[in-house]
Formats: structure tokens, C-alpha cells, sequence
């Protein structure tokens, strides 16, 4: 349909085109009917495509606008944590063991290092910087959880303010304060409080601790993991928006952390570092407890080492001397050591045979210095060559006597032995507040025929007689076995929480003791006063008690028993070597008559228990009852 | 029909623009698109308003190089075709044994300005197969293909050798627009095509590492997201996160903080569809297509076969830039770096733009004037 002004219209431009044409031998209507046409063709490509085009963008602007819109707020928002205070550690009287203190590190975020060969050059230019703590950074370059990467550690303002006069060298370099626990007595607590660390993949999988997200800090180690729950609080978070570089623009949203709950230990830290200073350069393990609730007083295993090398990230070789240590301090002796009790499972036999009627208190046993069981060729030998002669259950405990507790566990017999041993808290965890505790061994012929596809042997029963062989116990176990017969019957299950303390609301929720797990149900009270009795005699019957040249302490009575367990095979003075010594153990409660302490004392290839062990748990009595103190909590 | 009829446009502000010779529904839609770009460089750059002020200088000198082109007679355009082609042809050579640039030499510095003699060429290839054409007998027989194949190859090689990949393949597509709209048998193009196509091992062997680089990001954009992938990931989550409505002026994210590269110039479609969503796109690309359409009809009603070249290789290539870019930060075609016609911030592709409309109108308009 072609209207009278557009026929005009073309009949026009061919008159043009054939006036103005520049070749007249060339086919205007063709060529322009062919240009029409190819025209009409590239519209209609024009057209396709952009139709194309919208589809694709519709796509990518309304169909997928959920999965980038997640993508673009990903791209600008970052959550930064913000670490929730930790709780603080105070022992009995409220003395600080365990606090957080500001410090300031020097970082470097990793996003910001464009060319590691010219950063590590500038570093150099900037600080002296050993080659084991380059090694450190390019560690922390491979570690792909971390953001950030720390340069230097606890530095003081005044180092920053030296450092920062040339920090144009390296302007990638920022100070962040951050908080840092210090332990005030870290050797002398080291295993009971343990230490920080960060978190790994180990804490992660642990069912038992709750890790927040943000976290970074965890207690990996003694009181610090065990009570982690309580101490960490709950980290806050911050939501930023930042732009392509990293850098914030403003903060979204903010939420505070929540200050962690302080956690008051039994302990008394007093105590503590005077039993430390009494084991100076030895081997071993000293427990104090309360026996009539289970409060432990003292908890050391020596030699500790300094937890506060710990809470920054301790250098390998460090740590290395500390595992080879031949002093082995990262062991936790009082928990994880277990050693054969020696003569301080005598006053346990002997009731156990009373219990069990096996002997009465008036049975007598000749002592001639040594022992014949059946067909044994070798006889075997009281630690006093020429014998006690005639003695009875009390006066073979005060003297120590092997022959009458050879007899004992002779007649008394394995199956009961071992039955009962465990009523006193051996071959079981104590479930003191604390993890990695080993329950120690109680021997018998099921545990023989199974490890040693051996039949038991009586010569062996003997050896358990007087603690000796298979028989393992771990200080901690002692103590609490002390305390059985220290008390009226009644047991307490040892623990080092005395509670914790919201500090925001004020609030002290105490230790529960209905959590006990430990009965220890002595039917007969005479017994445990004869055996009770002999004890005091090992103290304080001079001359005749194996402890009785320590000397009374005014006005406070000690019972206990000595023990020197023989390392088995001991090579004696062959080689003279102190690898080759005995253990020196030492039971013992006081006062007397109404115990309020239990105290056990072990020291590694310390000698003899009288000469080594006991002496020390003298001095820890004395100064308990030197500086007595209510537990008091502000 | 009405739109067909010339006298329609002779009222109110089309009788103005008529005195001008200028045609008023190509410039009030290239202006429409120029002040989009100008909100978009001053939201994405956030607030730089000395960015917008360089870009409006050039718009205004662009629209005075239209104004001035569409004055300009056509034969005269025809006659001078060839002197600007080797003019600049010589200005190619010269950028090669002179130029600046950070990557690649694409710059002349004249002392006074800098400017890309290959964006000219973007021009002065459809101006010369136009004129070369005017008086040839059409369809062309293979001796004048085989001429005008060489006119577009020649600058083409020469921006290759700067090297600017991106450039060198839209005038070789332009000059195929040409060509064709002149008249060349399909049949003869697709075996010229597929012919060519067997020199791609070639060209790939004369391609930089960063240009095979981008070539294979962009079959695989995931393979280095923090590479060449990484912009064009970031253009996508712009464009995706706008959605149908856009986040609102001065509110798109990804361009404001830095994650899209490029936002004010070849990446300022990705700034414009983060705020502006779908419908803000929608809108765009209709006025791109506006555009080509008005300049492919002003083709078709072109009296002689130089203006009906000329116009319609023009509009169309113009489109086909548009087309580029978009497919760029869409991710329909690999990072080649083609800034979007009339909105992305730079002076040269900014001037030639107006010019090449300054040519389109002067064809448009000056036909008017020769019937009466």
C-alpha cells in the first residue's frame, strides 16, 4: 500500500539518481533493490540478536539475581570476630593464678602482600629478623586459615614507636592490641592450670568442648581445657563492609561478646609454690587434699615448665627441648604417672586381710629376714636382713616388715587381693576435674592370662604383697586411697573447682559433691583404727617408725607410711647410675585425730620413702598449718 | 506509514533540527544515552563529578564535530574518503614506530591531546569502501572485492601489530558489513569466511600470551576467578545482583567498592544494570536498537549506492559495538576491551562516535535538500 506522496517521493530520487548518478552504465533499481534487500536481512539479524541478548541478560539480571545477590554480598561483607574476654583463675583465697593481660602484635594482612620476595626484603630492611622466624612467616603464608600474619609478638608501645619512625618501608605493616593470658606461678602450676592454645582440628572434633564461631583461643591443657566451657565466654562479631582492597567502610552490625565465667580452683596457691620449692631439681609428684571433702590443695608434678612460652606460638626448637627433656616436664606425674606403690600399700593389705578375716590383729608372723614360698629356690627377703622376729599386723606396718605382709598376701590370695584394692580407688580413675588421668593397674589372672598368655604365679601375689611388680598407682590414686583411711569411711571425690563466678551479675555457683562417683564402704571401724594406729606408730614411735626421726611438729600428730619401690630389674650399684634408684613415696594425713590434710609425696629415683619423700611431706604439713587459711571468696 | 513520510518531520523542533541538518530521533536518543552514561560514571566512580565534567567537555565537543559532519555535503565526504583512510593509515604507522601507551601502543601524543588513530579508522574504513564503491558498478565483481578486502586489511593488520585485538576484529567486521551491503554474493562471503577461518591458527600464533589468555578465560571464566576470570565473575555478580528493579542509583555495591574493574569504561554497562536492574538494561539496549534501525532506514531511503553503504555499514557496526560489549561483561564473548558507544568514559571513541552520526545525518538530510 504505497500512499500518493511516497510514490511522489520515489519517483523523485530516480529522476535524482539518474541525474546524479556517476556511473550510467550501472543499474540503479537493481542495486538499490538489492541493498533493500540485504537491508531487510540485517534487521531482521538486528533484531534476532538483540532479542538474544535480553534473554541472556534476563538470565543473568532476573533469574539468577538470588545466587549473585548472596555472591555480591559475600564480595563486600566480612564478619570479623571479636574475642569475648576469658575468665579468670583464682585459687582458694583469691589469688590470681591465671589473668589476661593486653599486649601488641605486629601483623601483616596477607591480601596485602603483592610480591613476597620484595616484602620479605623490606622486612629484613625494617627489623632484625632471625632466619627461624622467617621460617615462621613463610609458614604462616602456607596455613590458609589464617588471614593475617603475625611478625613479631608482645611487643611494648615503646618497641612500636622505634619500629614505626621507618615503617614507610613497609607500610603494609599494622599494630593490633590483643589479649594475652599470663600465668603468675607457671612452673609451679603448669600441669594443674595447663595453658591456651589455638584451636586445631583436634579441638574441633572433641565432643566435650563447644567451640563458637570466631574462636581462636582454646585450653588445650589442665584446668584451662577442662573448664574451657565455663572460662571462654562467647565471642561477639562484627559485620563489615569493605571494599575490593579489604579495607572497612562502615560496620553493619555489631554484637558484644560475652565475658567469660571466673573459675575459683581449690588450690591454694600459697601452698602450691611451697610445695614447688621443696622439689627443686627432682622428679615427681606432690598431691595435698582435704579428705573430708575432696578439695585438693596442692597439685604438683615437677619439674613443670613455663605455660606463658605457650600462650604465644612457641618456637619448635622450644618445644623440642622441652619433649627431650630427660626431666619429661610436659608429663603430668600426679594423673599420669603410675608408679608401684612400694610399702604404702601395706596399711591397704592389711586391712583388706582384717576385712576378710584372714588374719586376726593379735596374728603373729616370724620374720627371719627372709621368706620361702613352696618350691621357690630364692627365698624371699625383708628389706632388714636380720628380721623382725615375731610381729604382729600393727608393728609390721610401723617397721615395714616384707615377711609378715609376704605371709599376708600369701594366705589372703590373689583373686581377694585384687577384688579389693579396687574398693580404695585403684586400678580406676580418681575423676579428679582434670582429663588425661590414667587409672593405674590392679593385676590379676584374667589381666596376666590375656597380656602375658601366663598363668599367675603365687611367687607374684607376694610381690603385690608389698607393692611391688605388676601393681601401678598414680599419685592422685594414692591420695585418694590415703584418704579412705584417713577418714571416718566416708570419701570424697578429689576435685579442683571450688565453683565459678559470673562477673557481669555477680553470681558464684559452687562445686556439686553429689556429683561423687567414689564410695569407698568400710564396714568396720576397729580395723581402720588399728591400721589407723600403726600409721601414727610409723610417724612417731621413735626409733621403731620407718618415718619416726622426722620430728614431731608442734601440737599436729602425722600419720603415714613409707614406701620405696624398687625400679624392676634394678641393676643395683652396677652401674651407679640415678636412672637405676628407687622411687621414694610417702602416704600421709594429719592432724591425726582429726585429719584435715592428706598428703602424698612420690619422687623419681628419689632414694628411699623415709629418707626422701617423707621429710618433704613434713614440710608441706608444717607450713599448712603455719599459714591455716579460710577459704574465703571475695 | 506516517513515520515514512518526510514532510512529517519538518515541525516544531524538527524544523529546527532540518536547518541543521540534523535528525532530531537519532539525536535525542543518542543524548538520551549520553546522560545515562554521565549518571552512571558520576554514581559508580563515587561522586567524582571532575570524571563527569571530562566526559560532558567531550560530549560537547562530539556534538559540534556532528553538528559540523552533517553540514558537510556528502560528495564532499566521498571525495575526501580516501585522503583521511591513508592519512590515517600513516598515523597507524606511526603510533607503531612511536606510540604510547601502558600494555600497548595505541596512543599518539600530539603534544596538545593523545588520541587512537585505530578508533578513527573505526570510521574511515566504512567511509572508504563507501566512496570506493560510489562509482563501481554493484553487485561488485570479484576484482573490487578483492581491492576492497584489501583496504580492510591493511589497517586491520597495522592495529593487530599495536596490538589491539579488540579494535582490529570490529573494523574487519565492519569493512564485512561493507562489503556486503554492497552487494558481494553470500555464497562467495562464506567460502571468504570459512577461508579465513582456516588462518585462525595463525592469528592464534601471532596473539600475545595475555590475549590467548583472555581468548581461554573466556571458555572457562572459573578456571582463575582472581585472574582474567575474575572480571568478568565480578561483572556478573553486579549485573545478577541488580536484579529486575536494580539497587538504586548510588547504591550498586560492586562497582562503588572497587569489585568490578573498569566501571567507567568498558565495564560501565555492568555499573549501569547493577543499578538499574533488567528494566534499566530493557531500556538501554531499545535505545541502541532504536538507533540502529533509524540509521539502517535512513540506508534504505539513501538515493545513491555511497550514502546507502556508508549509513547502513555505520548503523550497523555501531550496533555490532554495542553487541560487543555487552557480550563482553555478559559473558557471551571473551574480554577483548571495546568501550559501550556513547557511555563509556573516554574522548576519542566519544568523538569518532558523534562523527560517525554527523556522517549518517548529513546522508539523511542533505537528500531532502536535493529533491526540492
Amino acid at each position: 500500500m504505497k500512499t500518493k506522496a511516497r510514490k511522489d517521493s520515489i519517483r523523485y530520487r530516480r529522476k535524482i539518481e539518474e541525474k546524479y548518478s556517476w556511473d550510467r552504465l550501472s543499474d540503479s533499481v537493481g542495486e538499490r533493490r538489492s541493498h533493500k534487500k540485504r537491508s531487510v536481512i540485517a534487521i531482521i539479524l538486528v533484531i534476532f540478536v538483540f532479542a538474544t541478548y535480553l534473554v541472556k541478560l534476563y538470565e543473568v539480571q532476573v533469574s539468577s539475581h538470588d545466587y549473585y545477590s548472596v555472591k555480591s554480598d559475600s564480595n563486600r561483607i566480612k564478619i570479623r570476630p571479636i574475642q569475648a574476654t576469658r575468665g579468670i583463675i583464682y585459687d582458694r583465697n583469691g589469688l590470681i593464678i591465671a589473668k589476661n593481660i593486653n599486649t601488641y602484635d605486629l601483623i601483616v594482612k596477607k591480601e596485602r602482600i603483592k610480591n613476597k620476595e620484595i616484602f620479605y626484603k623490606n622486612l629484613k630492611k625494617l627489623l632484625p629478623i632471625t632466619p627461624t622466624a622467617i621460617k615462621n612467616i613463610q609458614n604462616q603464608f602456607k596455613n590458609r586459615r589464617l588471614k593475617d600474619i603475625t611478625v613479631l609478638e608482645d611487643i611494648t608501645l615503646d618497641e612500636y614507636s622505634k619500629i614505626s619512625v621507618d615503617q614507610y618501608i613497609l607500610p603494609e605493616i599494622e599494630l593490633v592490641n590483643k589479649s594475652r593470658r599470663k600465668y603468675i606461678e607457671p612452673l609451679a602450676t603448669s600441669h594443674v592450670v595447663g595453658y591456651l592454645g589455638k584451636v586445631s582440628e583436634y579441638d574441633i572434633e572433641s565432643s566435650v568442648i563447644k567451640i563458637h564461631e570466631g574462636m581462636t583461643d582454646i585450653g588445650k591443657l589442665g584446668i584451662e581445657r577442662f573448664y574451657q566451657n565455663i572460662l571462654s565466654g562467647k565471642p561477639g562479631f562484627e559485620k563489615l563492609e569493605t571494599d575490593a582492597q579489604g579495607d572497612v567502610i562502615r560496620v553493619l552490625e555489631k554484637r558484644e561478646p560475652h565475658r567469660g565465667k571466673d573459675v575459683y580452683l581449690t588450690l591454694d596457691l600459697e601452698l602450691q609454690k611451697h610445695v614447688y620449692s621443696q622439689v627443686k631439681g627432682k622428679e615427681g609428684a606432690v598431691v595435698v587434699m582435704n579428705p573430708k571433702n575432696g578439695d585438693i590443695l596442692a597439685f604438683v608434678s615437677f619439674p613443670g615448665y613455663n605455660t606463658n612460652l605457650f600462650t604465644k606460638s612457641i618456637s619448635s626448637k622450644k618445644y623440642n627441648e622441652l619433649i627431650s627433656s630427660p626431666g619429661k616436664p610436659l608429663i603430668n606425674r600426679v594423673i599420669a604417672g603410675q608408679y608401684p606403690p612400694g610399702s604404702t600399700i601395706k596399711p591397704f593389705m592389711g586391712l583388706i586381710a582384717l576385712e576378710e578375716g584372714i588374719i586376726d590383729p593379735k596374728k603373729l608372723v616370724y620374720c627371719n629376714g627372709s621368706y620361702t614360698l613352696g618350691k621357690h629356690k630364692r627365698p624371699f627377703r625383708c628389706w632388714k636382713k636380720e628380721g623382725h622376729g615375731k610381729a604382729n599386723l600393727s608393728f609390721a606396718i610401723t617397721q615395714s616388715c616384707d615377711v609378715f605382709f609376704y605371709r599376708v598376701s600369701e594366705l589372703t590370695g590373689i583373686d581377694l587381693i585384687s577384688e579389693n584394692l579396687y574398693k580404695f580407688g585403684f586400678g580406676n580413675k580418681t575423676y579428679i576435674d582434670l582429663y588425661g588421668e590414667k587409672s593405674g593397674l590392679i593385676p590379676d589372672r584374667a589381666w596376666k592370662s590375656k597380656t602375658k598368655q601366663l598363668p599367675w604365679y603365687p611367687g607374684e601375689t607376694l610381690n603385690i604383697g608389698i607393692g611391688q611388680g605388676y601393681f601401678l598407682a598414680t599419685p592422685m590414686q594414692l591420695t585418694l586411697g590415703t584418704s579412705v583411711l584417713a577418714g571416718d569411711g566416708k570419701t570424697y571425690l578429689p576435685h579442683l573447682l571450688l565453683g565459678s563466678k559470673n562477673k557481669t551479675s555477680g553470681e558464684f555457683s559452687g562445686y556439686k559433691h553429689s556429683e561423687n562417683k567414689f564410695e569407698a564402704n568400710i564396714e568396720d571401724h576397729d580395723y581402720l583404727d588399728i591400721i589407723q594406729h600403726a600409721m601414727w606408730r610409723v610417724v612417731n614411735e621413735k626409733g621403731v617408725g620407718t618415718a619416726s626421726h622426722l620430728g614431731k611438729i608442734e601440737g599436729q600428730e602425722i600419720a603415714g607410711k613409707t614406701g620405696t619401690a624398687q625400679v624392676y630389674n634394678l641393676d643395683k650399684g652396677r652401674t651407679g647410675t640415678k636412672k637405676l634408684q628407687d622411687h621414694a613415696l610417702f602416704i600421709s594425713y594429719a592432724p591425726f585425730d582429726n585429719p584435715e590434710i592428706v598428703v602424698t609425696v612420690v619422687v623419681e629415683n628419689g632414694g628411699s620413702g623415709s629418707g626422701t619423700a617423707a621429710p618433704i611431706a613434713k614440710s608441706i604439713i608444717k607450713y599448712y598449718f603455719k599459714n591455716q587459711k579460710q577459704a574465703s571468696i571475695k | 506509514m506516517k513515520g515514512y513520510s518526510d514532510e512529517s518531520n519538518q515541525r516544531g523542533f524538527a524544523g529546527i533540527s532540518a536547518i541543521l541538518y540534523v535528525d532530531a530521533k537519532l539525536f535525542i536518543a543518542i543524548i538520551t544515552i549520553t546522560i545515562i552514561g554521565l549518571v552512571t560514571i558520576y554514581s559508580s566512580s563515587g561522586g567524582e563529578l571532575n570524571l563527569v565534567i571530562k566526559q560532558f567537555t567531550r560530549i560537547v565537543i562530539g556534538l559540534v564535530a556532528m553538528v559540523f559532519l552533517a553540514q558537510v555535503h556528502p560528495d564532499n565526504l566521498r571525495l575526501f574518503a580516501p585522503v583521511l583512510y591513508f592519512l590515517t593509515i600513516l598515523l597507524l604507522i606511526l603510533v607503531l614506530l612511536f606510540g604510547v601507551g601502558h600494555s600497548a601502543d595505541r596512543w599518539l601524543d600530539l603534544y596538545f591531546m593523545r588520541f587512537q588513530p585505530s578508533e578513527l579508522m573505526k570510521i574511515f574504513v566504512p567511509l572508504m569502501l563507501a566512496s570506493y564503491y560510489s562509482d563501481k558498478p554493484l553487485p561488485p565483481n570479484i576484482s573490487y572485492i578483492f581491492i576492497a578486502i584489501i583496504l580492510v586489511l591493511l589497517p586491520v593488520f597495522l592495529i593487530m601489530k599495536q596490538p589491539d585485538l579488540g579494535t582490529a576484529l570490529l573494523i574487519g567486521m565492519s569493512g564485512a558489513i561493507a562489503i556486503l551491503l554492497a552487494g558481494m554474493s553470500l555464497k562467495f562471503f562464506f567460502a571468504t569466511t570459512f577461508s579465513m577461518a582456516g588462518l585462525l591458527p595463525v592469528l592464534w600464533m601471532n596473539m600475545h600470551q595475555y590475549q590467548k589468555q583472555r581468548v581461554l578465560t573466556f571458555f572457562n571464566p572459573e578456571s582463575d576467578p582472581l585472574g582474567s576470570g575474575y572480571h568478568l565473575m565480578q561483572s556478573k555478580i553486579a549485573l545478577g545482583s541488580g536484579g529486575f528493579f536494580g539497587k538504586g542509583l548510588f547504591n550498586g555495591t560492586q562497582s562503588k567498592l572497587g569489585f568490578v574493574p573498569e566501571h567507567s569504561t568498558d565495564f560501565i554497562f555492568t555499573a549501569f544494570g547493577e543499578e538499574f536492574g533488567f528494566l534499566g538494561v530493557l531500556i538501554l539496549m531499545s535505545l541502541y536498537l532504536f538507533i540502529a534501525l533509524r540509521g539502517i532506514s535512513i540506508s534504505i531511503k539513501a538515493t545513491d549506492n555511497f550514502g546507502r553503504i556508508l549509513t547502513g555499514t555505520l548503523s550497523l557496526t555501531i550496533f555490532l559495538y554495542v553487541l560487543v560489549n555487552v557480550g563482553m561483561v555478559v559473558g557471551f564473548l571473551p574480554v577483548v576491551g571495546a568501550p559501550l558507544p556513547f557511555m563509556s568514559y573516554g574522548g576519542t571513541s566519544m568523538v569518532t562516535l558523534f562523527a560517525t552520526f554527523g556522517m549518517i545525518m548529513s546522508i539523511k538530510s542533505h537528500q531532502r535538500i536535493l529533491r526540492k
